[in-house]
Order: C-alpha cells, then sequence, then structure tokens
C-alpha cells in the first residue's frame, strides 16, 4: 500500500525512546505455578502475556494467552504448570533504545512485545506493545493544533483527504464461525490464521457476535468443555465500525470501549469486510492524518 | 499471651465464592456494608469445604472495569465519554470472584498479639487479615478495630 511506505519512512515517534513509551507494571508468574494462576492474572490485569520467571525473578520465558488457548485445545487440566505451554526465552531490550529499533525488533522476530531491562540484565523493570504505542499516537494526535479529536464538532483544518480511513490500516479479510460451530473449530480457526478473534455468525450469515483469545482462556478457566457451541461464551454485541470511518475516531471508540478490535463494515452494511485492530494501528506508526508526516513533525519536541 | 488477635478480631464472617459473579459479589459487599454499619472494602474467598482460597476487594472489581489505556484520557477532558462507566460494567458481568481474587493471602492465629499485626498491615500494606484456627477462618481482624484499641489505651 503507498500509503504505508510513506508512513514507514517517516515515523511520528522518531525521537522518543522505549522508556516513554513502555508499561512499567510487568505482569509476571513463576514457571511452576499452574495455569489456572496465569489465567487469572491475564484476566485481573488485561494482559495478553505474562513473563515467566525463576525463584529470582529472572526472564525465562513468555506464556501469551495463544499459549493458554492451546492449552485448552489439549484439554490440558488447569493445574498443569505454566512451564508445560511457556515459550522462551524473552526479548529484551533497553530503557534508553531508540522507540523505532525496538518495534523493528519487534516487527523482524515477529514478537508483539519486548521486556524492558534495567541495569540488571534478565530482571524486567517494563514492557513494551504494540497496542501501548497507539497511545503515544494518539495522545500526539491529540495535541495536534490541527486535532480534530480535540475539539468535537469544530471543523478540522485538515482536508478530508489528508486524513487516514480506517480501510487503509485494517485487515481487509475477516475470519468468521458459525454459531453452532464448538469452540474447537473456532480455535483451530484462529490458530490457523493467526488471529486473535473470530467473528460468530447466526445462521442467515449475519454477525452476532465474536470469540476472542480472552472469551476463550475465561472459559477455560470456567471450565467450559471445548466442545460447546460457539454462541456458549460468545460476546455480543459485535463492535463495528465502517471502513469509510476515519481511522482517529475508530481508535479513539477501541480505547475508550477498552476493545482491541472493531470489525469493519464495507460498502454494503451488511458485510463485513475486515477487521481493525489497536496493533494494525500501531504498526503504521503515524499519526492519524498525513500533515504530520508531511510536515515531519517529530514528536517529543522539535522537528525534523 | 496477652493481648491478640482474639481479642479484637470480629467474628461476624461474610464469605464469597470463587464462582461467584462479580456483579454478585459487588451486592454482598453492599449488603455486608449495610448490616454492620461501617464500609466493607473487601472480602474472603472460601470453597466449598469452607476453606480459605483467596480474597477479594473492591479494588480487584474496580481494577476490572479500568480500561486499558486509561492513561490517555487524563488528557481528553472534552472527550464525550457517556455510557462507558455502563459498558465497561456490562463488559465485567461473565467475570467470577476466582477470575480475580488475590490468593496469596496473610493469615494471623487468635493467638497473634496485636504488635505482631500491626507490624504485618504496615509492612504489607494490609487492612484486613483472616483470622486462621484448624485450617478454618474463624474471624477476620480490620486494621480499624487494631487502631481503636490503640486509641483506647492511648486516652486512658
Amino acid at each position: 500500500m503507498i500509503a504505508m511506505s510513506i508512513i514507514d519512512r517517516e515515523s511520528v515517534l522518531r525521537g522518543l525512546t522505549v522508556q516513554e513509551a513502555m508499561r512499567r507494571l510487568v505482569i509476571r508468574s513463576t514457571y511452576h505455578a499452574p495455569l489456572e494462576q496465569a489465567t487469572r492474572l491475564m484476566i485481573k490485569y488485561k494482559v495478553n502475556a505474562l513473563l515467566v520467571t525463576d525463584e529470582e525473578e529472572n526472564g525465562i520465558g513468555v506464556l501469551s494467552k495463544t499459549d493458554v488457548m492451546a492449552a485448552y485445545y489439549a484439554e490440558m487440566a488447569v493445574d498443569t504448570p505454566i512451564e508445560a505451554m511457556m515459550t522462551g526465552p524473552p526479548l529484551f531490550c533497553s530503557l534508553r533504545d531508540p522507540l523505532d529499533e525496538a518495534l523493528e525488533t519487534m516487527r523482524g522476530k515477529g514478537v508483539h512485545r519486548l521486556y524492558v531491562s534495567g541495569e540488571m540484565p534478565g530482571k524486567a523493570i517494563g514492557v513494551l506493545a504494540y497496542p501501548d504505542i497507539v497511545g503515544i499516537l494518539y495522545r500526539y494526535c491529540y495535541k495536534c493544533e490541527r486535532s480534530l479529536t480535540r475539539r468535537r464538532g469544530a471543523q478540522s483544518s485538515i482536508p478530508e483527504a489528508e486524513r487516514l480511513k480506517v480501510h487503509e490500516v485494517m485487515t481487509p479479510s475477516v475470519h468468521s464461525h458459525a454459531e453452532d460451530e464448538t469452540l474447537f473449530q473456532v480455535m483451530e480457526g484462529l490458530s490457523s490464521h493467526r488471529l486473535g478473534a473470530a467473528l460468530i455468525t447466526a445462521r442467515d450469515g449475519r454477525p452476532s457476535g465474536i470469540i476472542s483469545k480472552t472469551d476463550l482462556i475465561i472459559a477455560y478457566r470456567h471450565r467450559v468443555a471445548p466442545d460447546v457451541p460457539a454462541r456458549t461464551i460468545m460476546s455480543s454485541p459485535v463492535l463495528a465500525c465502517s471502513q469509510s470511518d476515519l481511522l482517529c475516531n475508530a481508535i479513539q471508540t477501541m480505547i475508550f470501549s477498552d476493545v482491541h478490535r472493531l470489525f469493519v463494515y464495507g460498502e454494503d452494511t451488511r458485510q463485513v469486510a475486515g477487521v481493525l485492530s489497536l496493533t494494525d494501528a500501531a504498526r503504521i506508526r503515524s499519526g492519524t492524518c498525513r500533515a504530520c508526516i508531511a510536515t515531519r513533525v517529530v514528536i517529543g519536541g522539535g522537528s525534523a | 499471651m496477652g493481648e491478640t488477635a482474639r481479642d479484637i478480631m470480629d467474628t461476624r464472617l461474610y464469605t464469597l465464592h470463587p464462582h461467584t459473579p462479580v456483579a454478585e459479589a459487588a451486592a454482598i459487599l453492599r449488603k455486608a456494608r449495610e448490616e454492620l454499619g461501617r464500609p466493607v472494602f473487601g472480602m474472603i474467598v472460601v470453597d466449598n469445604e469452607g476453606k480459605l482460597v483467596g480474597m477479594a476487594s473492591m479494588y480487584d472489581i474496580l481494577l476490572l472495569t479500568r480500561p486499558k489505556h486509561i492513561h490517555i484520557w487524563g488528557e481528553m477532558a472534552d472527550i464525550d465519554a457517556t455510557g462507558i462507566i455502563r459498558e465497561a460494567c456490562l463488559r465485567a458481568k461473565p467475570i467470577l470472584v476466582g477470575d480475580i481474587m488475590t490468593t496469596n493471602v496473610v493469615t494471623v492465629t487468635p493467638d497473634t498479639h496485636l504488635l505482631l499485626i500491626v507490624d504485618i498491615m504496615i509492612k504489607r500494606h494490609i487492612r484486613r487479615l483472616p483470622v486462621l484456627e484448624d485450617g478454618k477462618v474463624v474471624g477476620m481482624v480490620y486494621l480499624s478495630k487494631v487502631f481503636d484499641y490503640f486509641v483506647d489505651q492511648l486516652i486512658l
């Protein structure tokens, strides 16, 4: 996509360091704790992965929701130790690494998060994940004097064509399952397509709910048998936006409604044309309009 | 052993179960507050055999309703967030007490000295301690009751 390549050349994140973007609260568990405890921490603290540590709090692995879903699929007992499902070792970056460089590492290594080490190697003092970047981008846009999000109802000085639309950033395909398919089938679908959530459709093909990995790990914790129909645990209604909506408005909806993704309706509002996630929004590493690229504004003060 | 947990523990016990939905737990917290005539911010969680398995607090419930990216909100004072709290509460509905409770619970026995209890509460920032006897919860020691006891001695 042309827009993407332009954006990649001039990132608004330039000049920022990992320290300014990371979360300081690292949710962790020791390798011998049961998966049941890991799922509780994921639900309680709304994180997609835990840092797995040894007794001395050294990071030795990562347990993601995907790993927990795999345990659910394999019908493993919830008291199985975390070490049976964790992957590792965790990837670390440093506090003062340029944010752009850290994101490159994430992209290159195909990981969703980097742990941040301070003085002591192997000890995590923070974590950097894609959705947190959106927070910075959004804050940046909000402070921009040409912001359209800041003055609700006021005219923005940015021409319509300059503003990024949802369809430019979304994943233009959607994976769905029928309501009466089993959780086993939904998990197979999510796993083979490497997705975080699937759309659930009613008999007439209309979207009726969503099953995300979060819904699945909650089901695992609640001992729901994985052969029940999808409708048993799906969350509804389906939060959606239109492909012609402005990206900034869609990001705002996700941040305020505390959801990671929106399904996107195409021209025909009965058809879901794609999915927009906070990760998609973070990957483009731009603000929400082209103005910041054109004027080469650098976040954090100064200009390029 | 003198002045111990036994002297100040509250034996009126309100309990939650790991399978209690969060909304029901919130209602039980409110009911306890009304019956006891003082704020109740947390409760013990017991299994079917009455064994202590965790503690759940108002804080745990609030944590669940807090949006993940809330740190950005502070800079957006004029954004219309009507209905967002209701949405957050609806999303919390399928969650059970067992999903959010704290399992690492510090306990004392009826014979634990009050000064040891003060030390535990200060060092570990704990406001309520379950009192265990033969593996069963027999009472709760609250920070406010501990303080009341010391105030009584101070003003003698």
